[in-house]
């Protein structure tokens, strides 16, 4: 092609993009400003600071949340780290050594809703959309699914989370409040005090400390030494949906995050190698974890035959009876109805609310779907998720199929799992980690170690109630939100940032 | 559905660029530019809501005037020199206190009255014994193993051993343990604990004779080596040749399990002299590294020492001061086993061999070196305190100090400024510590002829909000016995695919030192695996620690000891988290 050609070509489709608004505009069509041809999936980023100042409005942050959830990612938006691996630490690697997707040690997922899809976008996945985890940043480009190299992890639903986190945070504040009591009481005494740590009902064992400050930790249970209940993951190693999402963004789709990857901590702006860079910006991240802290909270709905409902709700009982609720816990009260983003239990790495002018803060109880929840006269939320956010070991000899991994994720042991939570179970077959059993009764007769005696004790149950506690598991479901387009406008809270973070 | 209308508003283009921009009123979010020519526009993506780079410097708060230290390292020739301060925690409450060599003024001990994250606090000891004066400079050290800190007091005369009691108080303890470090105008110190010993040895690093005729060029005093002997200590030994040294550092420079010692001496004084390196084997007499055994000339203005295993070998790189400019002495890849270094300061950009502010355009006159982590993103930093001998006036004389940043590429670039760290008052020795408790390492400078100051490290903050940068460990090896701190062990620290080590001394700097928690910026790392070589080369194992804490690591234990800092108790506050 001759220069003068080139350039006529040139200039003719400029003159069309360029009018194209103009004509449409003119012809009182509707206008799609998107440049014919155009194959990004992300049309444009939020900033985080606009969100903070209360330029965007949630139902903006929301919708395009969801939009980036679901987006299929493409080379266009910065998809792929071929320089990079999947580890949570910005790590390199020489490009080029395994294909752009990699089913096993990913980037595997064309977005975030490629798994998380049922029933609905946000729920869980099937077995075949199981993920492959490593946690050594050194072996990442493994192509098998040996559990010597990898963890395997079936996709958690993530409706309701938004209240599962603030719980998290509530009991993250009280444990560390006590923790931090005793020792002034040990400093102040010279001797050292031994304190039961418990939150909402949830005792995470003891600590005892000594008046030179060393922590004796030999009796901790269920959470880390830094006392951080962390909700998020099946070990309970992520602390925030946005400590997950961030990671999850990267292993799964390539899409690295600017706070994480970006020239703050790496020097550079195209760490992953991809030719386009980091792209996802802090405000992008915001409003991807904002549509997830709004996916509203499962419910309980029962059969309306009146066999079956009579039946659910003996179940429940049952439930209780048999001690499930020990870790299952049926309810557990919210103090604050505020879900504050970025949460304060982000670490650097992940955006903290220091790092902000303000945080963005969500009154939960002004959601469209929050009528179903069951919010007390003095304002605080009942949360019926079936679980205590701590971790158990949930395996032994005797029923050894929950430890089947081979590989402990972030210091906690191959045995120990986060109490799933059971409010969406019976929306989200199959079940387990691993996605690998099929049926709720075969879960609950795979439960062993801690939960041997409740297990035993539904073994024991005649058939019919035990089918009864399975009757009133199915019933806890994620229901399809008829209301997820209404107003969220009055949601914003001009509140002033729960302080559930100690020092 | 109700659906309130929204526009204009801010978004960020997918190139990065910041627009004002129309949205469509509906739930389908649409492209909002309607330009094609604005789509190319190109900027940093998303950086405008961000603070800023990690890589870059925290900020340093002056607060000097408000720490309670008022204290000023003064006199004349013999107090060119030295001019150093110790840290260590003399109450066992957690906070390093300070104790500020002061030449003809008093020294004088400041116990840290701050409180976890907020303004530094100090308060002079009044009456200690430690107020002497004539001192250079102080190294803490628990010579006895009793769990307490001693003090090495250097001075110009008599230097002093003092044994420390609990609660700040101490006792001159030279008689008792049997020290005499001679009567010299001593300026460097190192210690150890040889193989098999239960009592440190000392190196004791002398200036120049000042009565010697012909003074004071080619004048140097010896250096003495006090070894052990019985439950104290021996005669010392003078060790030659002795070429000014004003910088001392027992080091385990190729990670054999012995210790050497080396030594930055002043071309100034010396003739024919040469930095050093010391070989110290069990049952051997001292003998110098020499060339046939890879050792290589060294002749500067040595000042300072500070190791640090900056290529993860788990051998250190020397980071040497002196005039113009500065060095960093790197094992050969290919030394063979030898004492063979070269210098990558051009390479690194540590050679700051100019002041970079103040408009001064002679070479600098670098001081006490110290590898510090001050903004906590994993890559080691670099300080050089700086300032002119006195009048020298081919020196500079605005010779701001260096806080040299470390870059994940390797190298180094100058962060003083941005730090807010830049002051023409000539200094001289210094000290990182975690003063406050909140994970970031702020900074004491004492200066010559002018007050030490205090800065406080508020990270990407303000002084009345500091916000922490990256994550942190605090590492502290215990073991039984009498090397209590395990000096000359190592602790290994591995998050995700890089390691950090540090070597485990006493000595170095600029008549400078520090004891205490062992401070290791890990960047994004919400947790690290954690070992100690201890001193007998026996390496302990891999404990896990979870970022921003305290741990302390005790022989023969598998688990780690959280240690907790004396944070504000809410719940007897009236609950006032909730």
């Amino acid at each position: 092609m001759k220069q003068w050609q080139l350039l006529a070509g040139v200039c003719a489709l400029a003159s069309v993009v360029a009018l194209r608004p103009i004509l449409a505009e003119d012809a009182q069509a509707p206008v799609d400003p998107t440049p014919i041809g155009d194959e990004h999936a992300v049309p444009y980023h939020l900033n985080e600071a606009d969100i903070e100042a209360g330029k965007v409005p949630l139902e903006q942050i929301r919708d395009f949340g969801k939009l980036l959830f679901s987006a299929r990612f493409t080379t266009l938006d910065g998809q792929g780290r071929p320089g990079a691996t999947s580890a949570t630490i910005p790590t390199k690697r020489p490009p080029g050594q395994v294909p752009m997707f990699f089913r096993t040690s990913g980037p595997e997922a064309d977005s975030c809703a490629g798994c998380h899809a049922q029933p609905i976008a946000g729920g869980s996945g099937d077995f075949v959309a199981n993920v492959f985890v490593s946690p050594q940043e050194n072996e990442f480009d493994f192509d098998t699914v040996e559990p010597e190299l990898s963890m395997e992890r079936g996709t958690t639903a993530l409706f309701g989370t938004g209240l599962i986190e603030i719980l998290s945070r509530e009991m993250t504040a009280d444990l560390q409040r006590e923790e931090h009591h005793a020792m002034a009481q040990a400093r102040s005494s010279g001797k050292p005090v031994r304190v039961a740590l418990t939150t909402k009902g949830v005792s995470f064992g003891a600590i005892t400390c000594n008046p030179d400050g060393l922590l004796d930790i030999k009796e901790l249970q269920g959470v880390d030494p830094d006392l951080i209940v962390k909700p998020f993951g099946q070990k309970a190693v992520w602390s925030s949906l946005r400590h997950f999402t961030v990671t999850a963004l990267s292993l799964h789709h390539g899409m690295e995050a600017i706070e994480r990857f970006g020239p703050r901590w790496t020097g550079e702006t195209d760490f992953g190698g991809n030719g386009v860079g980091e792209t996802i910006t802090s405000g992008d991240l915001t409003a991807l974890v904002l549509f997830q802290a709004m996916l509203p909270a499962p419910a309980q709905v029962l059969p309306v035959d009146a066999a079956h409902r009579e039946a659910a709700l003996h179940g429940e009982k049952l439930f209780n009876q048999i001690g499930c609720d020990s870790c299952h816990r049926t309810e557990m009260v919210i103090d604050t109805p505020f879900f504050t983003e970025p949460g304060p239990q982000n670490i650097a790495g992940t955006l903290r609310p220091e790092d902000v002018a303000k945080p963005y803060a969500i009154d939960m109880r002004k959601l469209p779907w929050s009528k179903r929840l069951n919010i007390r006269a003095d304002g605080k939320i009942v949360v019926r998720a079936f679980t205590d956010l701590k971790r158990h070991r949930i395996a032994d000899a005797e029923r050894p199929h929950f430890a089947n991994e081979k590989l402990t994720q972030s210091f906690v042991p191959v045995d120990q799992f986060r109490t799933a939570w059971l409010w969406s179970i019976g929306s989200t077959a199959p079940y387990g980690h691993r996605r690998d059993i099929t049926t709720i009764h075969e879960s609950i007769v795979d439960h062993g170690g801690e939960s041997t005696e409740s297990r035993k004790a539904y073994e024991a149950l005649p058939v019919a109630d035990q089918k009864a506690i399975i009757e009133f598991l199915k019933a806890q479901q994620i229901v399809p939100d008829d209301t997820w387009q209404a107003d969220v406008a009055s949601a914003p809270a001009d509140a002033t940032q729960p302080a559930n973070k100690v020092q | 559905m109700n659906i309130k209308p929204w526009s204009p508003k801010t978004v960020i283009a997918r190139s990065g660029a910041t627009k004002q921009s129309t949205v469509p009123q509906t739930g389908l979010l649409r492209f909002a530019l309607n330009d094609t020519a604005k789509l190319m526009v190109v900027a940093c993506l998303g950086l405008a809501s961000t603070p800023a780079l990690a890589v870059d410097a925290p900020h340093f708060v002056d607060e000097t005037a408000s720490s309670g230290i008022d204290h000023k390292y003064t006199g004349g020739w013999e107090f060119y020199v030295g001019g150093g301060v110790a840290s260590f925690d003399c109450e066992g409450k957690g906070f390093p206190s300070v104790f500020i060599a002061g030449g003809t003024s008093p020294a004088a001990l400041y116990v840290n009255h701050s409180t976890v994250g907020g303004p530094l606090k100090f308060e002079e000891v009044k009456d200690s014994p430690l107020a002497l004066k004539n001192v250079t400079g102080a190294y803490p050290i628990d010579i006895d193993g009793d769990g307490i800190m001693d003090l090495v007091v250097l001075r110009v005369g008599e230097s002093v051993v003092f044994k420390g009691l609990g609660g700040c108080k101490f006792q001159r303890a030279n008689e008792m343990w049997g020290f005499d470090g001679g009567n010299n105008w001593t300026t460097a110190f190192s210690a150890m604990w040889e193989q098999g010993q239960a009592w440190p040895t000392f190196a004791i690093g002398n200036y120049v004779d000042r009565n010697a005729p012909g003074g004071p060029f080619g004048t140097c005093e010896p250096n003495y080596l006090i070894r052990p002997q019985g439950g104290h200590f021996g005669p010392r030994v003078a060790l030659s040749p002795s070429y000014c040294a004003l910088s001392m550092l027992f080091t385990d420079w190729n990670h054999d399990g012995h210790p050497a010692l080396r030594i930055a001496n002043d071309r100034q004084y010396y003739r024919g002299g040469q930095d050093q390196l010391l070989k110290l084997e069990p049952g051997q007499p001292p003998h110098f590294y020499g060339l046939a055994e890879g050792w290589r000339k060294l002749e500067i203005w040595g000042m300072g020492i500070a190791g640090y295993d900056l290529n993860g070998r788990g051998k250190p790189a020397y980071a040497i001061t002196s005039m113009a400019d500065q060095k960093l002495q790197v094992l050969d890849k290919d030394a063979d086993g030898n004492p063979s270094y070269a210098d990558e300061a051009l390479a690194r950009h540590t050679t700051a061999p100019h002041p970079y502010a103040g408009g001064d355009v002679r070479p600098s006159t670098g001081w006490h070196p110290e590898f510090v982590d001050v903004n906590n993103d994993g890559y080691i930093d670099l300080f050089i305190s700086k300032g002119n001998v006195s009048k020298m006036g081919d020196f500079a004389n605005k010779d701001p100090s260096n806080l040299l940043l470390g870059q994940p590429d390797g190298t180094f670039k100058e962060g003083a400024m941005e730090a807010g760290l830049v002051n023409y008052d000539s200094a001289r020795g210094a000290v990182f510590a975690d003063f406050n408790l909140s994970g970031m390492m702020s900074l004491i400078v004492v200066n010559r002829e002018a007050s030490t100051k205090v800065y406080r490290n508020v990270g990407w903050g303000t002084e009345e909000h500091p916000v922490p940068m990256g994550n942190w460990l605090a590492i502290r090896a215990i073991e039984p016995g009498p090397n209590r701190n395990a000096v000359g062990g190592w602790i290994e620290l591995r998050s995700g695919s890089r390691s950090y080590r540090r070597e485990l001394t006493v000595g170095g700097g600029d008549a400078s030192g520090e004891a205490g928690w062992v401070h290791f910026g890990i960047g994004e790392a919400e947790r690290a695996l954690v070992r100690v070589q201890w001193p007998d080369g026996t390496w302990g194992p891999f404990v896990k620690a979870i970022a921003n804490n305290y741990v302390q690591i005790n022989r023969d234990d598998i688990a780690p000891h959280y240690w907790l800092p004396p944070y504000a108790d809410t719940a007897s506050a009236g609950d006032a988290v909730k």
